[in-house]
């Protein structure tokens, strides 16, 4: 006899999606007055939206600036970025979930985005993606998502790690990696993009002036987490 | 061939001001300040500098088409380096972000615009913050802003982050993106120049081709272009990238054969392995093989004539230890992933494509799905909404044309690892975590 | 603003040479030569094309690629090829994708037989697909709201009811997550999709994506009837199409008036359609034996109705609102004045007005149509909430600015959902109409110069209702100045939209429902009492007897104690309803049973003169008479005939007694009425005075004192008897709401969502606190379904 697998509820399809609630009110554009929106958050956004001709393309910086805030876009989010914008909180979330960065449901805190597309997958990613998933995958602590090109092949199989490009990995350097963050040390520094040299050799290397020698190209700036930064810093 | 965009690339400090302007930078600025705005246009026409990102569209054409007149134009600058294989402009933002802003200025300056946007991807977070600095730096030296070195141009430039989708690499997406809608693309026409951002005349340029801008002025577009071939002058900054020893960007002449890109600057294949094909124009150009490739010049005529494309200049080199259907199936996966869902042929057909690859790849397909593969590439091939499903379309068409007969072995092999013969089987029931069996009749 | 002037071309269509506009698109302009290109979602009423799902390609000669034809404006000379194996291909590629992911569900969706994706695959389609892989699936279907299911397997991604949940409707609630073959169409968190225009996606969906659950399952097209009627809930009286089965109205779809309702219905005209066959309706005619109503026949109903008529004689009094057609009125009117001798009849709802001030307001050339607002230079919102009076106007507003840059001002003392959208929005107290338009009209006020530099092409839309308040009349005098300072009698596109408190104010005041204006806004035999004074009299006995057809003063009008007052102290109560509103059930003698506007045959007239039909599109439910018969039936067992033995009989009257109605019959309204305005008639309108009027400056305000708030009140959308009988539209029946500035709320104690008690003089209301940032301090905003507080100013507090 053939077996049929079942859900839960008795049927034969995921229920993955989620139904809406009718007992809630429709979600117009926020009351301000029954919506608080901490003030820094309140002041980042007006920030962003005074660069614009159009108070509307903030949208993603603002979406940014509250994932920062809350740790992911969670409703609470969404719904306070749409307050302070004058936009319906729908509205945030088709934005919200159309980028790859935007965060809906709740993550751990450090961000490790594998590429695992073609010229890194060319030179092992997939087996450096698995290996992150087994190593730091239920640590609670590092969110490892498998992502698209990265504008990094050249040193590939690379990872972003709460935004540093580190690369070419191995599989030892998984560990290595968590340790630092863990650490709060810089991510890997030997293998660096920001450390990294121009591959091609005509590119003209002039030779350091003593009087400034400086140890090699800039650091990343270090970035906090989880605090909304002052609209000063912010670009 | 002395460097011009990769000229002191490694300096230290050079993304700051004053390391840039002691090799030279900001020169070309006060010379086109000086010419009239249709002199300054001309300059860039007659250099027929192509468009870097990938249509290779003459630049200075664009700039025409813009109309004249005192209405709200904008230049946007288009950072969203998201083709896989390209780090071409990362670099170029990453250590001389100045050349960069030169070149919008000066670009600006031509086209008689007052706003202007730099769009770079998300997930360029510390190339965004340098440029954000060198922004600061060139507001603060005088070169942005109202009457720019005392001139009647006035400019403004705002660095927008994005936040991590292919499509709004595409001109139109990315316009739609910027002004804080979903990135899906527009219907051309109305073309950008005349509506564009905010529905205003918008120009929208690669950061290559911006960079090659102070270049072009400093030397005179004569001298700047005889650097290349006929129809492909100047430089290019090639990302080569996959199974080579020295992966990198390379800034070379347009029109040398690609074997010197491929087997010289990157250092050919890895011990023991040979090239099998490669994609010279990034993830969306259809592959060439070793042999029919490597000895055609790099330039966009040579390469429109072999059947592929020069695209953003991106060369992803594939050897003899990757089966040809991985390849097509992480391809295509990509595309898939990257559809923006808007028209039908692209959303649907870039799913169904990865469905197929995948069943070749478990054993459960037969030579018959791929003729279907094939056809549903020509049914995607030219009737999108944007190029992004002929992106890929074209390389997965030329994948399955190109190595058939490994597609086909591969496809054998995997059925008889499954243990299926000919004859078609029972579909197993899919198993889903979480589900409980069900014993009887549905 | 000159509306776009068509010009002619000629182009080339599969060797056919046709005629078509220019700039129309190749989609539209094929059909004129019978070449049907298909599409999915193109949609003209959704504005700009959108060319996502390919479906339209076509060869157009001279470009390379296949071109989108919804997209593709025609130009002279252009030649065009659908036939083409080229374009075939394409099109069977289309539809191979779509349906992809698209489930065999014919046999149980909804739109089947009615489903644009059936047909297009029929014809258009390779006949076969050859997707074997496992199609997307989610769970089906769900509910997206009370009134709409959404089964998003089906959906084709077509964008249609995301572009008109956010550029027409411009709710933004509903929209597109995800990317790509992953995308769905949901709201935000798991909140329902309730606007009052969300029905209409419905009618967009092209598959069986959103349906309306409640006409789930009810019918299959060719199991159907369809009849078209024109909705008389709201003054909007948009153009249906009723899908009619076993004589049951089972759905209510739109019938496309460009000039009334541009292809929209709200949610109450599209759903209320089940108040026509729910229980409470009642269907028989009603008695009072003691204190209770009983069923009667209709001999007993009649005769008991006209006894207690005839012996008040002229000391009878009359009111009409609710859905009472024109001949309903007219005939009605001519029952009192010529049978009873008695005048004291009103449809208003507030105190009279002068009738020069009624035929200056209807002069032909002041008058603005429909259309006029989506083309004007400017709009001037005044005193009233389009969205809850005459909701699909709100629509056209919204189009008008989005499509031709018209300028939008709001001056209200409630916000106003076109706030958002408009250039200026002036905020007065509640009451402060007259004060406002003093100014205006002086060129005091910052909006006279907006108004003066905003275009030739000015239509002020204005809520009757502030006619009706203390100082009305002076502020109708000060808006007519205004219109004339502005001009807007001399232009085409300029003028005046009054829009009325009932659906038919318009048409009842021109058939004669007026206690100062006969039929034609001619003067009366002689003039009688107003609405308030209607009540003071029968309160104080010099009228006895009252003939409700439609309304219930003790629901919807103000002044409800004085209401009360009067129907106890009425010695004959004769009313026409549909349901036992208060009124009504305390206090009728006789009740006769409203028709429904399904059953009705009558005319009706739109705020901007439109003359519209009524057509019957089912048989009587229950017991239910006509109500123009019952009118004739009762002036008859009273001792007058009115000489009507048909409806057509009674609209050929009213045709003959009104002069601008000169050149209109039944059969020349057709399906799309006449705007008499515009026509003929418009000479034989009656002679007015248009102003300049002197004005005398309004008194001051109301003070304030002891923190007490200025009242405001507002009659939402939802508030009708037919949303509370109607099972899908319960949820929608709004509650008391009381709206507080934040600071005063925050002063008074009050946070969002408590119980509070708005108290004036010892009477008192009770509603919930809705705390909106945007209702000025000062003031407070009550639902005015139980209009007891008359006076300006009032206390709340915690209840």
């Amino acid at each position: 006899m053939a077996r049929v697998q079942r859900y839960p509820d008795g049927s034969r399809v995921p229920p993955w999606d989620r139904a809406v609630d009718l007992t809630k009110e429709p979600a117009p554009v926020p009351e301000p007055a029954v919506t608080p929106v901490p003030e820094d958050l309140r002041r980042t956004i007006e920030a962003y939206m005074s660069k614009y001709p159009d108070r509307r393309s903030a949208v993603i910086p603002s979406l940014a600036a509250a994932q920062r805030h809350y740790g992911w876009c969670s409703p609470e989010a969404l719904d306070q970025v749409a307050a302070v914008m004058r936009l319906t909180p729908a509205y945030v979330e088709s934005i919200a979930t159309f980028y790859d960065m935007f965060e809906t449901e709740p993550k751990p805190a450090h961000d490790v985005y594998v590429c695992t597309n073609i010229s890194c997958s060319l030179l092992g990613a997939d087996e450096l993606f698995e290996h992150f998933i087994e190593t730091l995958g239920d640590e609670g602590d590092f969110n490892i998502r498998a992502f698209e090109c990265m504008g990094a092949c050249d040193i590939g199989p690379m990872a972003s790690v709460d935004g540093v490009y580190v690369g070419p990995l191995e599989l030892d350097d998984v560990a290595a990696i968590a340790n630092d963050v863990r650490d709060g040390r810089p991510v890997l520094s030997r293998k660096q993009l920001a450390h990294r040299a121009a591959a091609d050799p005509g590119a003209a290397v002039p030779v350091p002036d003593p009087d400034t020698m400086a140890a090699g190209p800039p650091m990343p700036p270090e970035r906090g987490r989880g605090e909304a930064t002052s609209p000063e810093d912010e670009p | 061939m002395t460097k011009l965009l990769f000229a002191n690339i490694d300096e230290p400090d050079l993304n700051t001001i004053d390391v840039y302007r002691r090799h030279g930078g900001y020169e070309a600025l006060p010379k086109a300040l000086k010419m009239s705005r249709d002199e300054v246009q001309a300059q860039l026409e007659s250099s027929e500098l192509r468009g870097r990102g990938g249509a290779g569209f003459s630049m200075g054409k664009k700039v025409s088409f813009l109309p004249h007149g005192a209405m709200d134009k904008y230049l946007v600058c288009n950072a969203d380096e998201s083709e896989p294989g390209a780090f071409k402009d990362r670099e170029l933002i990453q250590k001389n972000p100045h050349q960069l802003i030169e070149g919008l200025i000066i670009g600006a300056y031509a086209a008689d615009v007052n706003r202007s946007f730099i769009y770079i991807r998300g997930e360029y977070q510390y190339q965004a913050d340098i440029l954000d600095a060198a922004v600061k730096q060139a507001e603060a030296a005088g070169y942005l802003g109202e009457r720019i070195l005392g001139s009647d141009h006035t400019l403004s430039l705002v660095v927008h982050r994005g936040a991590g989708a292919y499509i709004c690499g595409e001109e139109t997406a990315l316009l739609d993106s910027l002004e804080g809608k979903r990135g899906n693309p527009r219907l051309k026409p109305p073309f950008p120049a005349n509506q564009g951002l905010y529905q205003g005349p918008t120009l929208v340029n690669n950061v290559e081709t911006l960079s090659n801008v102070p270049h072009i002025i400093r030397m005179g577009a004569k001298a700047w272009a005889e650097h290349g071939v006929q129809n492909s002058t100047g430089t290019k900054v090639v990302s080569v990238s996959g199974c080579v020893r020295n992966p990198g960007n390379f800034e070379i002449e347009l029109g040398i054969p690609t074997r010197d890109l491929i087997m010289g600057l990157a250092g050919g294949p890895r011990e023991g392995c040979t090239i099998k094909f490669f994609f010279p124009g990034g993830s969306s150009s259809p592959v060439l093989t070793a042999e029919e490739g490597l000895d055609i010049p790099y330039d966009f005529d040579s390469m429109a004539k072999a059947g592929s494309m020069l695209g953003s200049g991106s060369i992803i080199v594939v050897d003899d230890t990757v089966p040809v259907v991985e390849v097509a199936k992480k391809v295509a996966k990509f595309y898939a992933h990257e559809s923006c869902g808007k028209c039908s042929p692209c959303r649907e057909g870039t799913n169904w494509t990865v469905k197929m690859l995948e069943r070749v790849d478990t054993g459960e397909a037969t030579p018959m799905d791929l003729d279907i593969i094939a056809s549903v590439q020509d049914q995607i091939i030219g009737h999108c909404l944007c190029v992004l499903g002929d992106s890929m379309a074209m390389p997965i068409g030329s994948l399955v044309r190109k190595f058939r007969a490994e597609f086909e072995e591969h496809i054998e092999r995997a059925r008889e690892a499954r243990g299926m013969g000919v004859t078609v089987p029972e579909p197993e029931p899919v198993g889903i975590a979480g589900a409980d069996p069900d014993v009887g009749p549905y | 603003m000159p509306r776009p002037s068509p010009k002619e071309i000629t182009f080339t269509i599969d060797g056919l040479e046709v005629k078509a506009t220019e700039g129309e698109m190749l989609v539209d302009a094929a059909k004129h030569g019978d070449v049907e290109i298909p599409v999915f979602c193109y949609e003209p009423k959704l504005g700009q094309p959108v060319g996502a799902c390919r479906m339209c390609l076509v060869e157009v000669e001279g470009i390379p690629k296949l071109q989108t034809g919804c997209s593709t404006p025609v130009k002279d000379g252009m030649v065009v090829h659908t036939q083409t194996e080229r374009v075939h291909d394409a099109q069977k590629a289309v539809v191979e994708f779509l349906l992809v992911n698209h489930p065999l569900d014919c046999p149980v969706c909804d739109k089947g037989g009615e489903c644009p994706l059936q047909d297009i695959t029929f014809g258009w389609g390779a006949g076969t697909s050859r997707f074997i892989e496992p199609k997307r699936h989610f769970r089906k279907p769900l509910e997206i709201s009370p009134l709409i299911a959404i089964d998003r397997e089906r959906c084709i991604l077509c964008y249609r009811c995301v572009r008109y949940s956010q550029e027409i409707a411009e709710d933004y609630q509903l929209v597109l997550h995800d990317r790509g073959a992953h995308s769905f169409v949901g709201t935000f968190d798991g909140h329902p999709y309730v606007a009052p225009f969300s029905g209409n996606i419905i009618e967009l969906c092209p598959v069986g994506a959103l349906t309306s659950t409640a006409y789930r399952f009810r019918a299959r097209p060719w199991d159907v009837e369809t009849a078209g009627s024109v909705c008389t809930l709201c003054a909007a009286q948009c153009n249906v199409s009723l899908t009619v089965r076993d004589d049951k109205v089972s759905r209510v779809m739109v019938r496309d008036h460009a000039e009334v309702d541009d292809g929209w219905l709200c949610d109450k005209g599209r759903f209320a359609y089940q108040a026509f066959h729910v229980d409470e309706r009642i269907t028989e005619p009603l008695v009072r034996e003691g204190d209770e109503l009983r069923p009667a026949s209709w001999d007993r109903a009649i005769a008991t109705a006209a006894a207690g008529l005839a012996r008040a004689g002229r000391h009878t009094a009359a009111l009409v609102g609710g859905q009472a057609t024109n001949e309903d009125g007219f005939l009605l009117q001519r029952f009192l004045r010529e049978g009873l001798e008695a005048h004291d009849l009103d449809s208003r709802l507030g105190a009279q007005l002068p009738v020069e001030l009624h035929r200056a307001l209807a002069a032909p050339a002041l008058q603005a149509s429909v259309p006029d607002l989506e083309f004007a230079h400017a709009v001037l919102v005044l005193e009233t909430e389009l969205m809850d009076d005459a909701a699909i106007l709100d629509l056209r507003i919204r189009k008008g600015i989005r499509r031709h840059n018209m300028r939008l001002a709001v001056a209200s003392s409630r916000p106003s959902a076109l706030d958002p959208a408009a250039e200026q929005v002036v905020r007065f107290a509640p009451g402060g109409v007259g004060r406002f338009l003093y100014a205006l009209a002086n060129g005091d006020h910052a909006l006279s110069d907006w108004l003066g530099d905003a275009g030739q092409d000015v239509v002020i839309v204005w809520g009757e209702r502030m006619g009706g308040a203390p100082g009305g009349a002076d502020a109708l005098r000060a808006l007519l100045n205004v219109a004339g300072n502005l001009k807007l009698g001399e232009r085409e596109g300029a003028g005046l939209l009054a829009i009325p408190a009932v659906t038919n104010g318009r048409g009842l005041r021109e058939a004669g429902v007026l206690p100062n204006a006969g039929p034609g806004l001619k003067a009366p035999v002689a003039d009688g009492r107003g609405a308030p004074e209607i009540a003071a009299a029968l309160a104080d006995g010099d009228l006895r007897a009252l003939y409700l057809l439609g309304a219930d003063p003790l629901v919807s009008y103000p002044g409800r104690g004085a209401w009360a007052k009067a129907l106890d102290r009425a010695t004959t109560v004769v009313a026409h309803a549909g349901v036992l509103t208060q009124g009504i059930r305390e206090h009728a003698d006789v009740v006769f049973p409203s028709e429904v506007y399904a059953e009705k045959n009558g005319t009706v007239v739109h705020p901007d003169g439109r003359v519209q039909r009524v057509r019957q599109a089912i048989a009587h439910v229950g017991g239910v008479r006509p109500e123009w018969q019952v009118i004739a039936d009762v002036a008859r067992a009273a001792g007058f005939d009115l000489g009507v033995l048909t409806s057509a009989m009674a609209t050929k009257q009213l045709f003959a007694a009104v002069p601008f109605y000169a050149g209109l019959t039944a059969e020349g309204l057709a399906g799309h009425g006449v705007r008499w305005p515009a026509g003929d008639g418009a000479a034989k309108a009656p002679e007015a005075d248009l102003g300049p009027f002197t004005l005398e400056a309004p008194g001051p305000e109301p003070a304030p004192t002891h923190g007490q708030l200025r009242l405001g009140s507002w009659r939402s959308l939802w508030a009708a008897p037919e949303v509370r009988i109607s099972p899908s539209l319960q949820f929608l029946h709004p509650g008391s709401s009381v709206e507080l500035a934040p600071d005063d709320a925050r002063r008074l104690g009050i946070e969002d969502g408590v119980p509070v008690e708005v108290a004036q003089n010892g009477t008192s209301l009770r509603g919930r606190a809705a705390l909106r940032s945007a209702v000025p301090a000062g003031s407070v905003f009550v639902s005015d379904e139980t209009a007891i507080l008359t006076g300006a100013l009032v206390e709340v507090r915690r209840a």
